[in-house]
C-alpha cells in the first residue's frame, strides 16, 4: 500500500484563509469595545456635565471655598 | 488638573480640548485595532510549524496590506484636518492678553483698555500654604472671563519658552523676536494650571502658568482693582 502524497502547495494561502479572518475579528472587536466602553461613555459624561451646569452656583461654591484670588469669599 | 496615576489627557475646559480628546480617542481606537491584529499575527507566526527557506511573494496579500493602511490613514486624516481648521477659525476675541516668557517667570499684559501688567512667579515650595499645589502655584494668576474668546499673544524675552495649559488645549512657543497667536474659550470657572513646555535653562521646571477663569462681571471688577493698585 503506497502512502498518500502530502499536500505541498497552497499552505500559506490555507493558513491565511484561516488566520486572517480571526485577526480581523480580534482587531475589530477590540476597536468596537474601546469605542463603546471608553469613547461613547466619555462623550455622554461631558454632555451630562454641561446639561445641568449652573455657572453661578459652581462659581459661588468655589468663591466661598476660597479657590479664587481675584474674588474674595463673601462669607455667606 | 493632573492627578496621580493619570493615564489619559486632562479633562477638557474648552470646546477645542473636548474635540481634541475625541480625536485622540478615535486615533487610539484605530491604533488598538492595528496593534491587536499585529500581535495576533506575530503570535501565530512565532508558534507556526511551517518553514520555507525560499523567497515568497503574493500579489494578493501585498495589495491588501497596501490598500488597508492607506484607508486607515485616510480615516485618521479626515477628522485631523477638520479639527486643525476648526482650531484656526476666526472667532472675534473679546479680550487680548499678551504674555512674555522670561527666565524664569511669565509676565502678562492686558492692554485693551488701560495698561495692566504684572509678573507671575512660581510660589516656592517652602512658602506654600496647605491646599496649594507644589510647583504649580504662582503669586499672580492670569485672570480671564469665562465663555469669552481670549486671544493670547505670546513671545519671549531671552530663550525660547512655551506657554501651555493642557486642560484648555493650548500650547504655543514663546520665541524671542516673534509674536505667536492662539485663542481659547474657557467653558466654566475655575483655576487651571500649566507648565513651561520648552527647555529654557536651570529653572525651566519652575515657571508654571496658572489661569483663573471667572464670570465677566467679576473679571471687570478684578481688572479695575488691579489697575487701582498700580
Amino acid at each position: 500500500m503506497s502512502l498518500q502524497k502530502p499536500v505541498m502547495r497552497g499552505l500559506l494561502a490555507r493558513r491565511l484563509r484561516f488566520h486572517l479572518p480571526i485577526a480581523i475579528a480580534i482587531g475589530l472587536t477590540s476597536a468596537v469595545s474601546f469605542k463603546y466602553m471608553v469613547t461613547e461613555p466619555r462623550k455622554r459624561a461631558y454632555a451630562e456635565y454641561y446639561k445641568h451646569y449652573d455657572v453661578n452656583k459652581e462659581f459661588n461654591a468655589m468663591r466661598e471655598a476660597g479657590v479664587f484670588e481675584s474674588v474674595q469669599p463673601t462669607g455667606k | 488638573m493632573a492627578y496621580p496615576l493619570q493615564l489619559g489627557l486632562q479633562d477638557a475646559t474648552s470646546p477645542v480640548m473636548e474635540e481634541l480628546i475625541q480625536f485622540h480617542d478615535h486615533t487610539l481606537m484605530i491604533a488598538l485595532l492595528v496593534s491587536t491584529m499585529v500581535f495576533y499575527t506575530i503570535l501565530t507566526t512565532v508558534t507556526s510549524k511551517l518553514t520555507n527557506k525560499n523567497m515568497l511573494d503574493s500579489q494578493g496579500i501585498e495589495t491588501i496590506w497596501t490598500i488597508a493602511p492607506a484607508l486607515i490613514l485616510f480615516l485618521i486624516a479626515m477628522p485631523s484636518l477638520r479639527l486643525l481648521y476648526m482650531m484656526d477659525e476666526v472667532n472675534n476675541p473679546h479680550l487680548t492678553v499678551k504674555t512674555i516668557g522670561h527666565q524664569w517667570y511669565w509676565s502678562y499684559e492686558y492692554t485693551d483698555y488701560k495698561n495692566l501688567e504684572f509678573d507671575s512667579y512660581m510660589i516656592p515650595t517652602q512658602d506654600l500654604i496647605p491646599g496649594q499645589f507644589r510647583l504649580l502655584e504662582t503669586d499672580h494668576r492670569m485672570v480671564v472671563p469665562t465663555d469669552s474668546p481670549v486671544r493670547m499673544l505670546i513671545t519671549a524675552d531671552d530663550t525660547i519658552h512655551s506657554w501651555a495649559v493642557p486642560t484648555l488645549g493650548v500650547k504655543m512657543d514663546a520665541i524671542p523676536g516673534r509674536l505667536n497667536q492662539t485663542t481659547f474659550v474657557v467653558s466654566h470657572p475655575g483655576v487651571f494650571y500649566g507648565q513651561c513646555s520648552e527647555i529654557c535653562g536651570a529653572n525651566h521646571s519652575f515657571m508654571p502658568i496658572s489661569v483663573e477663569a471667572i464670570p465677566l462681571i467679576h473679571f471687570e471688577d478684578w481688572s479695575t482693582s488691579m489697575l487701582a493698585k498700580i
